[in-house]
């Protein structure tokens, strides 16, 4: 009982970044942009989220500082996509590669050295607190209900992005512009606003993410620490249905795939290296890709270029 | 006339390509002036009007590199001066680091991206992101250690046979996400990148098992050296002068973007990848088997990502290190978006990029600039370069300024 809770805990924990960034991805992807660019928005997120709460010594400050940087990073995705109609998957590449440059660079200027950023002294995970009569419920109370913070504001985002989409009128919008983005301008809402705003919300939910992974899985920024991540939460989207709930549950399933690999490393009944244990997310990955892809339907517009001159 | 400049150019070529892989600078200017004749004996056989159309063509596909290189360097400057650094100084030594001193380290880190980015190229013309390079990249580099290590044959025979294997192999890792991207739809680029995670990961593994032990071995972390006969020849012996480390697979590299080039455009096969990659429904209605076609290009992505590592392990190393981060792989991306997937401008974006990395180091050794202002130039230069649409943006928020004032002015 007490390793099923202590799994189970630590699933929701592991699903927490990447539930968060796909949260963003279904925004994103439904308003009709595809974001591959998440990883490194993510990687901007978490560099900023260490270096604000090592500059400032607060946690709290830290997350604003990942989640501004990282819906501002965003931007860059929204402009070039929309306004300067690159190729979406092109130009997500090219941000993966400038957050990376970025951030070695920023390294070297704020702490001398590339590598791993100084420890942060107090992280959001150290401000672990159990919800009052939710957590004494038995098996879910522990397990949802006595976490730190971020797991909080993930379930909240979840909730959040859900009635957005399906519940409001800049839902309806942001749906409109990835399947049919000629409707929605007829209307005359501006679909360019409306992508840059999908787009948005996708950089403020990774900085989120990023943040989580520098200042309370972790208590450092580490380069290249996302480790693929963004592409998981993608995943998540896909398999979910490129809905937020589904994302959702595809999110811890892989939180879970996460949490399992840790355990069965540190239970030792398998005698191989742990790098194999390390594989085992990723793997799942595909098989969750492969297996569910075929039931879902991607909004009928995404990826596609908009430009109301090309319409007419 | 004509049989005499067409005789000029092939020796001008050759004996260029020959002196400038001999880490010779110089070289280049020889290749350019082979380009140079070609182009006047194309012109030389064209009436006026073609040749002035032809002439604005090529200025404009010269415009958008030269404008973004330009512009990246300006604010690549700008960033090192806003944080404190001697742009000029950080400058003259990249450039003197990359063309000049270091220019034979400029060619070897060129080599591999060759190879990587026609990798690349190569899937973008099938309509694929080959997104997990990387992956691919480390199985044909750990084929390669393995069999180099353990066996070897006179004659060279056997050396060909590394290539043969390393490269089947990282063709065959792309089997699995090629296949589900067919059947299922799968994106191959969650797939092919989670691919590439698990054969880095597995790397690790590797690396430890052939002698990188650190209970065992004198030398953490590192793969016993692979035997001496398997060691790719220096360039030096077939051309005295060049530098001791540069290898023959600086040729290969070239050939193979050559051969590549001919694959694309002169083949069937070519024809069909290039087809499904440009339409997937009218290659279809031509009958062209797109599954095939798509196939076809990922093994051959593959292929090439496994000898470029496998260029890499016999040619320069000499053994494979555990978490190396070579990101021949992930560069790789950068160089075929920046060559338009053309297999003959991969190797001038290549050949940038090694001189920025050489270049960047002798920078970061001589003045103390941090190397990874290399790093977001290179992003700079991709993003300027790639968005062609900026320039018209630009002009055209100019333009409405104007006429906005313009009629301010009347009113």
């Amino acid at each position: 009982m007490e390793f099923v809770i202590e799994l189970l805990s630590a699933t929701m924990r592991l699903a927490t970044p990447i539930a968060l960034a796909a949260m963003g991805a279904a925004v994103c992807e439904r308003s009709g942009i595809v974001n591959i660019a998440m990883e490194g928005l993510m990687l901007i997120g978490a560099f900023f989220a260490a270096a604000v709460a090592l500059a400032t010594g607060s946690p709290w400050l830290g997350l604003l500082g990942g989640v501004i940087f990282g819906g501002l990073f965003s931007l860059l995705h929204a402009w070039s996509t929309v306004t300067l109609h690159i190729n979406h998957t092109v130009s997500g590449a090219i941000i993966n590669i400038l957050a990376a440059g970025l951030t070695r660079f920023f390294m070297v200027e704020f702490y001398g050295h590339p590598g791993s950023s100084d420890m942060v002294q107090k992280t959001l995970g150290d401000l672990n607190c159990a919800v009052p009569l939710l957590s004494k419920i038995p098996l879910l109370g522990p397990v949802l209900f006595d976490q730190s913070p971020t797991v909080y504001f993930m379930y909240f985002f979840v909730l959040f992005t859900s009635f957005l989409l399906n519940r409001t009128k800049l839902g309806l919008h942001i749906r409109a512009a990835g399947e049919h983005p000629m409707a929605l301008e007829t209307l005359g809402i501006s679909v360019k606003k409306i992508r840059y705003i999908g787009v948005l919300y996708s950089g403020l939910l990774c900085g989120f993410a990023g943040s989580f992974l520098a200042i309370e899985y972790g208590r450092f920024f580490t380069e290249g620490m996302t480790g693929g991540r963004g592409f998981i939460a993608l995943a998540a989207n896909v398999s979910g249905g490129w809905t937020a709930v589904g994302s959702f549950v595809a999110a811890i399933f892989f939180g879970f795939i996460d949490a399992l690999q840790l355990k069965l490393q540190v239970m030792g009944i398998f005698k191989i290296p742990p790098e194999f244990f390390h594989m085992l997310p990723y793997a799942a990955t595909v098989i969750a890709v492969a297996g569910l892809v075929r039931r879902s339907r991607p909004p009928a517009d995404s990826g596609n270029d908009f430009s109301i001159e090309k319409e007419m | 006339m004509d049989k005499l400049l067409t005789g000029l150019k092939v020796i001008a070529g050759v004996v260029g390509v020959v002196f400038w892989a001999a880490s010779q600078f110089w070289g280049i200017l020889l290749v350019l002036l082979a380009l140079g004749i070609h182009m006047v004996q194309n012109f030389s056989r064209m009436d006026r009007e073609d040749a002035v159309k032809k002439l604005k063509d090529l200025g404009m596909s010269a415009f958008y590199p030269a404008v973004g290189i330009l512009a990246a360097i300006v604010l690549g400057g700008l960033i090192m001066a806003l944080t404190g650094y001697d742009p000029i100084n950080a400058y003259k030594a990249m450039f003197y680091g990359g063309l000049v001193k270091n220019w034979h380290i400029s060619l070897l880190n060129a080599t591999p991206l060759i190879f990587t980015g026609l990798s690349i190229a190569v899937a973008f013309k099938a309509g694929l992101f080959n997104i997990g390079a990387e992956g691919q990249y480390y199985v044909g580099s750990m084929i390669a250690t393995w069999l180099a290590i353990r066996f070897s044959l006179p004659l060279g025979l056997y050396i060909l046979a590394i290539f043969i294997l390393a490269g089947l192999a990282a063709a065959a890792y792309n089997i699995i996400p090629t296949w589900l991207k067919i059947r299922t739809g799968a994106h191959e680029v969650v797939t092919t990148m989670m691919f590439a995670h698990i054969a880095t990961k597995y790397s690790t593994i590797f690396v430890r098992n052939n002698g990188g032990d650190p209970a065992v071995s004198k030398h953490a972390y590192v793969t016993d050296a692979i035997q001496e006969a398997n060691e790719l020849l220096p360039l030096k012996t077939i051309i005295p002068g060049a530098n001791y480390r540069v290898h023959m697979g600086v040729l290969l590299a070239l050939v193979t973007a050559i051969v590549i080039w001919y694959l694309l455009y002169k083949t069937k096969i070519g024809f069909e990848i290039r087809a499904v990659g440009a339409n997937k429904t009218a290659a279809r209605t031509q009958g062209i088997n797109s599954g095939r076609a798509i196939m076809t290009a990922m093994l051959i992505a593959g292929f090439l990502c496994g000898i470029s590592g496998t260029t890499q392990v016999l040619g320069l190393e000499h053994k494979m290190y555990e978490n190396l981060n070579a990101g021949y792989g992930w560069n790789g991306i950068s160089v075929a978006l920046l060559a338009g997937n053309d297999p003959i401008g991969v190797i001038f974006a290549a050949l940038l990029w090694g001189i920025l990395d050489a270049g960047g180091q002798y920078m970061a050794r001589t003045t103390q600039t941090p190397s990874a202002v290399v790093e977001i130039i290179k992003g700079i230069i991709l993003f300027l370069i790639l968005a062609k649409y900026l320039y018209f943006w630009f002009g055209h928020k100019l333009f409405k300024g104007r006429k906005k004032a313009a009629a301010g002015e009347a009113a």
